[in-house]
């Protein structure tokens, strides 16, 4: 199978269109944001989210009324009794999250810790528990914290295969549990009705100085990639590179702002590794515009350079944003919330990339020849300056003063 | 097949064998890809280590110094005032030589930089380089003592480090009470015995009213828990103590807990030989006094002194089974050196942890068979040499990761199955090229050739742009997101080799068998 072979279409017609559509879909994303502001997550925000499994229907009301500021949002499927609570922004240090957990059991366990809560504790405080009450006679050796250990551990494994334990036969039926321990269980445990899935508090000052260092990050790391484009290829390349850079990122932000989805740790992730990515198309095609230059044979205008060398590798660009894109759906679709945003601005990004190669890559290359007298017009071999140069060999790449005569 | 060739193809042999083995769990190493935080549950903390807690107080033992000096040499003794973590000031009494205390100065308090206020009175101002050592000890004393606490509390492959801005990222795999941990990090455990004065009070005005009047500047007013007849809490009352602390939790050998005469949980210690020394000598001159046992600056119980005690007390106090087993952790662990606070905490549940990575498996195992399908599709013959090749790749970023020891996220685990996506590339490049080359009439081995050489450079520079951002990426990363970094860096450099080489061996293994190649399936 094999697509685009020998086309001919003429990308650079375009440019204009395709710039006032990245203008328009850019403000469009500062609408939103003049409308929402940015929905920083508690990484950059700061504050704190706790995440409750219940045992059975969410008691949204006894949450609402216990939390009076926090949102509180279904986690997962609805049949999961799952939420996550985000409390507002902190305003100085403290253990936000730690401080609601325990609010929120005094309110909704009122047994209080007469009795152990297999729910809310996990594998330590149940070994302490069973060890300190020894059912299986098993001394006070070290051996028989470890026995007690696994046990434990095996009945936290088993409520993390059922989610919540929602009765006591649950718990025995685990497979450390002997006669004598499901005994001890059923009489010093009980199931309480939630399960802390995580919690995070992120104080003030990190989150500034996240802010700051995910700024630095995406700037530097733009910064970086022009620097070594220019160093490979020349000036032109290198600015009109960091112009496709900003594009993609401002493309995947704007995209973020419509959607209002949160600016987390990840987003940033993603958009470091679209500074890396989308720049590939773009790195490609240029290879292709000095490799043809080398073997040049006729006068070419710049606008027919790249179309060319846009021609020449557009199946290339298709197939490989084509299967990142397919394994960006994949984890879109399965890959389960953490990664569900990461995954969305990704696949913009990649997608900004292959589109702004065809189009803002040349609209500003073409740009940047016009005001700079047109320099990047090769003159075919009857006007060449009389200077001869050694024919390239075919399959070494130029060495460097060879480079720069062929672009200026 | 070429002699030359065949070593190639043994090469790759070994590469996978070697790094297959290396992702085999065994029986010293049943976990040989760590899984990190967020896939194995467990809490990340950043504490601030409040380091000016430690300079303070050396600024508050340095102006004591000078007044026991003054004393000693029968100077009038300063009155001091501390007017920041590093500075205080003493006004002399008027008249009073000053070449005497300087001498003080010069003798006792050399990290001090002596100078004047504009109205006269001396400034001492720590030295820069005092300060600064103070400080770099801290932060290390306070990761040790929190790295013995960990450590008695059973936490396996705990993680303790500074990470500059005298802040400390810890990391407990597996905990499930993170609650109760938080509690042992940051508690500062300044254990101190201190006589009391006058009666406890209900509230800090009462306490100190019951100090006779010319101790009233000896004293601190601390706050304590009242007891009732049951030895139960029952509110806070207060106590006037001594300024002077002979004894302190330094001098502890041991504690543990123990059961009191009624079946309550205490926690009973014993000396070091010197400590012994004070406590006797303390215990002995004060018998029938009450003595404050302070943690924190909180009174957690003041007993009677029944005659004098050389080796071993017991701290009685209204405790519940854990809080006694974790008073006495904390008090062999030794105390801090100052005040930790939480900047930031991440905890993921146990079962959070597994639905992580059965998604992520699933996600990333849906997208390989995808990008498989679609590879073979369109290039038939060549799509299963890239398919090898990206089985390799695979292999050799797990055995990487097992053998550098780097965790593995669940942004890795999409890290992952993205940097097979983009290592798809490289073999795009080359096959694209060698597609053309057949279609410009060259033969197949030429094509090959080609191909390949012609692609090389630009699959160098589509490396280096991703290799920079990762990169950055890693610099800027905390947790799951640079176990990401790694896992796109190793998968990239993976790449290069498996793309040039591997795949290269693969076409020379297929054509160069045949005499004079005609066809290729690509």
């Amino acid at each position: 199978m094999q697509i685009f072979v020998n086309s001919k279409y003429d990308f650079v017609r375009w440019r204009f269109h395709a710039v006032a559509f990245s203008v328009l879909f850019m403000l469009l994303g500062l609408g939103m944001f003049l409308k929402h502001g940015v929905n920083w997550g508690i990484d950059f925000a700061g504050g704190a989210t706790v995440t409750l499994r219940f045992r059975d229907a969410v008691p949204m009301d006894r949450l609402r009324a216990d939390l009076a500021n926090a949102s509180i949002q279904q986690y997962g499927k609805a049949d999961a009794n799952a939420v996550l609570i985000r409390l507002p922004e902190l305003t100085k240090e403290a253990d936000y999250a730690g401080q609601t957990v325990d609010r929120l059991n005094a309110d909704l366990n009122p047994q209080g810790n007469a009795k152990l809560d297999l729910n809310f504790y996990g594998r330590d405080r149940l070994a302490e528990l069973l060890a300190s009450i020894d059912p299986d006679a098993k001394g006070s050796a070290a051996a028989a914290k470890d026995y007690y250990k696994n046990v434990a551990q095996d009945i936290i494994n088993k409520r993390s295969e059922v989610g919540i334990f929602t009765n006591m036969s649950q718990v025995t039926s685990a497979p450390g549990v002997t006669t004598r321990i499901a005994g001890v269980l059923n009489e010093k445990t009980y199931l309480g009705t939630f399960n802390v899935l995580g919690q995070e508090t992120v104080g003030p000052q990190v989150g500034r100085d996240l802010q700051m260092k995910a700024m630095w990050a995406v700037i530097l790391s733009t910064l970086a990639m022009g620097l070594y484009l220019w160093l490979r290829f020349d000036l032109m390349f290198g600015a009109s590179a960091i112009v496709c850079i900003v594009h993609d990122v401002l493309m995947s932000v704007a995209f973020l702002m419509m959607i209002n989805g949160e600016f987390s740790l990840n987003i940033v992730a993603a958009l470091l590794l679209i500074v890396g990515f989308s720049i590939n198309d773009t790195v490609v095609m240029y290879d292709r515009v000095r490799e043809n230059r080398r073997k040049l044979k006729t006068r070419m205008t710049l606008n027919e350079q790249l179309n060319l060398a846009m021609n020449q590798t557009l199946s290339r660009t298709i197939l490989t944003s084509g299967s990142v894109v397919i394994v960006l759906i994949a984890l879109l679709l399965f890959g389960g919330k953490v990664i569900h945003e990461f995954a969305w601005i990704l696949l913009i990004g990649v997608l900004a990339g292959t589109y702004s190669t065809v189009t803002i890559v040349p609209a500003v290359a073409i740009a940047w020849n016009n005001l700079t007298g047109r320099k990047h017009d090769i003159a075919g071999p009857a006007n060449r300056p009389t200077r001869v140069e050694p024919p390239p060999r075919q399959d070494a790449p130029p060495t460097p003063s060879q480079r720069k005569r062929k672009a200026g | 097949m070429t002699r030359g060739l065949l070593w190639k193809v043994i090469l790759i042999l070994l590469v996978l064998v070697g790094f297959a083995a290396a992702t085999i769990p065994t029986k010293d190493n049943p976990e040989p890809i760590r899984r990190g935080l967020d896939l194995k549950g467990g809490t990340h903390l950043v504490m601030l280590v409040n380091v000016g807690d430690a300079v303070r107080l050396e600024t508050d033992q340095a102006s004591e110094m000078l007044k026991a000096q003054a004393k000693k040499g029968n100077l009038p003794i300063p009155v001091t005032r501390r007017v920041n973590d590093t500075t205080f000031v003493t006004a002399l009494p008027p008249d009073t030589p000053t070449t005497e205390y300087e001498k003080i100065a010069k003798d006792y308090l050399p990290s001090f930089d002596e100078s004047r206020t504009p109205d006269g009175a001396m400034q001492f101002k720590m030295k820069t380089a005092s300060q600064t050592a103070i400080e770099r000890d801290t932060i290390t004393h306070t990761v040790e003592t929190i790295d013995n606490r960990v450590n008695a509390l059973g936490v396996t492959e705990p993680y303790i480090a500074p990470e500059g801005g005298n802040r400390l990222v810890i990391q407990l795999p597996g905990i499930d009470d993170p609650a109760r941990v938080k509690d042992i990090i940051k508690t500062t455990a300044q254990l101190q015995f201190r006589l009391v004065e006058g009666d406890a009070a209900p509230d800090a005005a009462g306490a100190l009213a019951s100090v006779p009047a010319n101790m009233k500047t000896e004293v601190d007013v601390l706050p304590g828990t009242k007891e009732d007849a049951l030895g139960r809490a029952a509110g806070t009352e207060f106590y006037a103590v001594r300024k002077t602390v002979t004894v302190t939790g330094t001098d502890l050998k041991n504690a543990r807990v123990q059961k009191g005469q009624l079946g309550q949980p205490n926690v009973g210690f014993s000396l070091t030989p010197d400590g012994a020394r004070k406590f006797g000598d303390l215990t002995g001159a004060n018998i029938h006094r009450r003595l404050a046992i302070v943690l924190d600056n909180r009174v957690v119980s003041a007993p009677v002194i029944n005659g004098q005690i050389n080796e071993s007390g017991v701290i009685e106090g209204s405790f519940t089974q854990q809080q006694a087993a974790d008073l006495s952790l904390v008090l062999r662990s030794g105390s801090l050196p100052a005040s930790l606070t939480t900047m930031e905490e991440r905890t993921v549940g146990p079962s959070l942890g597994r639905d992580s990575i059965r998604q992520g498996v699933l996600a990333s195992l849906i997208g390989f068979i995808a990008l498989v399908l679609s590879v073979l599709l369109y290039y038939k013959g060549a799509g299963i040499n890239a398919v090898l090749a990206l089985l390799l790749n695979l292999v050799i970023l797990l055995g990487m990761m097992a053998i550098f020891h780097a965790t593995l996220t669940l942004p890795g685990i999409a890290g992952i199955i993205l940097t097979l996506g983009m290592a798809i590339d490289s073999n795009v490049l080359v096959f694209e090229r060698i597609r053309e080359e057949m279609r410009d009439g060259k033969t197949v081995r030429a094509a090959i050739e080609n191909g390949f050489s012609r692609a090389f450079g630009t699959i160098i520079d589509t490396h280096m742009t991703t290799i920079i951002s990762a990169l950055f990426l890693f610099q800027f990363g905390t947790g799951p997101i640079k176990g990401f970094a790694v896992t796109l860096l190793i998968g990239l450099f993976a790449s290069v080799f498996t793309a040039f080489f591997v795949s290269r061996v693969i076409f020379d293994v297929m054509y160069k068998a045949q005499d004079r190649p005609t066809e290729i399936s690509i």
